[in-house]
């Protein structure tokens, strides 16, 4: 009954609380009030010293952190994500403890603690002092485990760290989760603060604009960085209705793309781009005409702005809606922006005002769009929001009034087709070709050494990439089987270190030479999505690209995102890995908050599937029928966990499990238990095998667990569990059949 | 003073970190852009940071590097032009 269908609401995302953090303020009111006012949100750089770039404006939140609340642990993008949560869960005036396990938290991160490791290693380099404490807080899905902590959620969880459209990858992400019913809530944001890195990165790029961004002008000459949070309730419609919940906005249309062109620079006329907006106006099922105003990347820079305005025309022809970039406000805050340029749109729509693009005065011819230069009333049912980023990574969201209808496209889960495996471990290189022995049972060294298959790669390539995606890019290549020239490929590489020696390598020499003599090819080759993005322009991939990074359970994550694209036909055919690498970096982070013992061996590597639906593959190598995110309780319930298996899947099919607990102390013991229990459940002893005693501790080692899990099925095997825990908190099952 | 044309390509090698290429190999005419040795906008920067170190020389819009980019000889000129007196 289509009225009895509207009241549910179905599994519609609808977004009913926000929460900002930002320089021009705390809380949406607050930032509403400077918007209204047109006020400028830059001012000096005062976080940090700055010795070639002190006099730079940036957007800066000038709020004491500890003052407003945040928890004293954590990095401080942690600390702006925990504020920004915490303010969208009060206004949203949910009670989390009804869904804990249905709700989880989706983040966009891009520096993570790099702000606070570069505290420690300041501190070494100017004093020899060692203060060590920041660098547990140095990975991304840090803010993941402090927010689902101190909330209570244990619902699938993670974080993307796609460079500046991680914010509103985070949200595409989280309305995935929620129409494909692995959740019901979902709290979906971003988070990043200023730090070094990025301000001596992007100074180095020769992209920043000294006296402030002036987005779409004529004179503009670069962007401005800034740094906040913000966080968005998503709920689906049935639940938000159910439980009287008072919706702010509908999360209509969301789209992902690459451009799959450059590391830093956007396709010049912003295929790409346009590609993104027409996915997500395609997924709402609205005509270009019926968006109302759009929230501009609109960074600042030469190249951005003239590819964003072409990708525009390109989508919405003769009669551009009315645009608006607020990058003026609050800065340019990365893998927040898309979550704050979120937020902004919804309040846009609820108040009925269009927010003026400050900073701009004189119309580029070649832009030829003059944008909002007055913040205007407006009747406003459809907006949309950009967000772009490095390595081409384009994601689009539209929002729409409550009331109006929704015309989402839904999303059907559906057994998947392993089509081709590439694994890159030490000493070993597989592509497409299972012959036994596809892994060997022993490994000579826990390094790669030299890459096996790097030879294959292209002299730039080569010299310019570094050794992380030098690994992922093999990996890759040896998964993508020849047959599968689909049109539409999407990318997810996860990792959990992301480019940690490439990055500290960057910062180290900014901090030992003041700024001066920096190294501008290492900045873009230190994002987690580097790799992703390599892939991309590699196998000219240009559907969704994300890169992922939620410690050991990064694989798994980036094979749900990938699932789904070809679930929401987003995509024909999806590249799905993980990769990390071994370094003293992350040898050093390993041993002092790994719980390394004895028995750990470090390892690298990096494995990658070659996707796509199973009704549509000959002859797969594999069939992956469920996979599965969550959180587990602290302390651990073994009885808990198993039941969270047994009620996905039917274990009497299961051969193996496969685990990989590493020899760290803490998760031994849970792997343990909760195969114990499923063992007992299923009337028989499953084999359970460690994955990890081949390839070594890293966090990309359930990738090769999971090539590991089609060559047992390969060689007989009828069904296999792909199991892992993370340190941090995180779960994921995956079942793998012939 | 004159810029050593040869100087300056062991410079390029060394700050773009060229494998397999030798001084002797880049003709003073050739493009470096596009064709040529097939460097890009990332390499470019890494030329700003060379003329920094090396030569004394700021710069701040890479507009404005961009003509003097365009070959060994372009930039040997452009450096004698810039360069501080000595």
């Amino acid at each position: 009954m289509a009225s009895a269908m509207a009241l549910d609401g179905g599994r519609f995302p609808v977004v009913t609380g926000m929460g900002i953090v930002a320089a021009p303020g705390f809380g949406i009111e607050e930032v509403w009030r400077a918007i209204e006012a047109g006020k400028c949100g830059l001012s000096p750089m005062k976080l940090f010293e700055s010795p070639r770039y002190g006099q730079v404006l940036a957007g800066e939140v000038r709020h004491d952190l500890k003052q407003l609340g945040a928890p004293l642990r954590g990095s401080r993008s942690d600390r702006l994500g925990w504020l920004a949560a915490r303010q969208a869960i009060e206004s949203s005036k949910i009670n989390l403890r009804d869904y804990a396990d249905r709700a989880g938290v989706l983040l966009g991160a891009s520096v993570g603690g790099s702000f606070d490791c570069e505290r420690f290693l300041t501190a070494l380099i100017k004093q020899g002092k060692m203060r060590a404490r920041p660098t547990r807080f140095h990975e991304c899905d840090s803010a993941i485990q402090i927010i689902t902590d101190d909330f209570g959620l244990y619902g699938p969880s993670m974080a993307v760290a796609t460079a500046c459209s991680s914010g509103a990858l985070a949200i595409a992400t989280a309305a995935d989760l929620i129409m494909t019913g692995e959740a019901d809530v979902m709290l979906a944001g971003g988070a990043d603060s200023l730090s070094r890195m990025t301000w001596g990165g992007f100074h180095s790029l020769l992209l920043v604009d000294s006296v402030g961004c002036r987005p779409f002008d004529a004179n503009r000459a670069g962007m401005s960085l800034g740094e906040g949070a913000a966080v968005l309730v998503i709920e689906a419609e049935e639940v938000a209705r159910s439980r009287g919940a008072t919706i702010l906005a509908r999360l209509t249309g969301w789209g992902a793309s690459c451009d799959a062109h450059h590391a830093t620079a956007p396709h010049p006329q912003g295929a790409g781009a346009a590609a993104a907006m027409q996915s997500a106006l395609r997924r709402a099922g609205l005509e270009p005409g019926a968006i109302d105003y759009v929230n501009a990347h609109g960074t600042g820079t030469r190249d951005n702005d003239v590819a964003e305005a072409s990708a525009l025309k390109s989508v919405f022809g003769e009669r551009v809606p009315p645009v608006s970039s607020t990058k003026r406000f609050f800065g340019h805050s990365l893998a927040a922006s898309g979550a704050i340029e979120a937020a902004v749109c919804i309040e846009a729509l609820r108040r009925g005002q269009m927010p003026a693009n400050i900073g701009f005065n004189t119309v580029d011819p070649a832009i030829g769009i003059e944008p909002v230069k007055e913040m205007k009333p407006a009747s406003l049912t459809h907006v949309m929001s950009n967000s772009f980023g490095f390595g081409g990574n384009n994601v689009v969201l539209i929002f729409s009034q409550p009331e109006s209808p929704a015309s989402t496209r839904p999303i059907q889960t559906k057994p998947v087709a392993v089509n081709g495996i590439g694994v890159i471990g030490p000493g070993v290189v597989v592509n497409r070709q299972i012959e036994p022995p596809l892994l060997p049972d022993t490994l000579p060294a826990h390094s790669c050494g030299t890459l096996v298959g790097a030879e294959a790669l292209s002299p730039n390539q080569r010299r310019r990439l570094n050794r992380l995606v030098q690994m992922a890019l093999i990996a890759a290549r040896g998964s993508h089987s020849p047959h599968n020239g689909a049109e539409r490929v999407a990318i997810a590489m996860g990792t959990g270190m992301g480019c940690l020696e490439e990055g500290a390598v960057f910062i180290e020499n900014l901090i030992s030479k003041d700024e001066r003599e920096p190294m501008p090819a290492r900045f873009p080759g230190s994002v987690h999505n580097a790799p992703a993005a390599q892939i991309a322009i590699d196998l000219q991939a240009r559907g969704l690209n994300s890169a992922p990074t939620m410690g050991e359970i990064s694989f798994e994550c980036a094979l749900w995102q990938a699932m789904n694209q070809l679930w929401a036909d987003e995509a024909d055919c999806a590249v799905a890995g993980a990769v990390d690498e071994l370094n003293k970096y992350v040898l050093g982070i390993g041993k002092r908050w790994g719980q390394w013992t004895e028995q750990t061996r470090p390892g690298e590597g990096a494995a990658a599937a070659n996707l796509a639906l199973a009704e549509k593959s000959r002859d797969p190598l594999a069939k992956i029928t469920a996979i599965h995110l969550g959180r587990y309780r602290r302390p651990f319930e073994a009885i808990r966990e198993a039941d969270w298996i047994a009620s996905r899947i039917d274990l009497q099919s299961v051969d193996v499990v496969l685990s990989g607990a590493g020899g760290m102390t803490e998760l031994e013991p849970m792997y343990e238990a909760v195969i114990s229990q499923l063992s007992e459940r299923a009337g028989k002893t499953l084999e359970h095998q460690n994955y990890k005693q081949i390839c070594g501790e890293f966090h990309a080692a359930s990738a090769f667990g999971f090539s590991k899990a089609i060559e047992l099925l390969q060689h007989g095997k009828r069904a296999v569990l792909l199991y892992t825990l993370s340190l941090r908190g995180g779960k994921a099952m995956t079942l793998v059949e012939r | 003073m004159c810029v050593s044309t040869n100087e300056l390509k062991e410079k390029i090698i060394e700050s773009l970190r060229l494998q397999d290429v030798t001084p002797e190999q880049i003709e003073d005419e050739a493009p470096l852009f596009g064709t040529g040795l097939g460097l890009d906008s990332i390499d470019a920067l890494e030329l700003v940071v060379m003329l920094e170190k090396h030569y004394g020389i700021v710069i701040k819009d890479i507009e404005e590097g961009r003509p003097a980019f365009r070959s060994v000889r372009t930039l040997a000129e452009f450096i004698e032009a810039k360069q501080p007196a000595k």
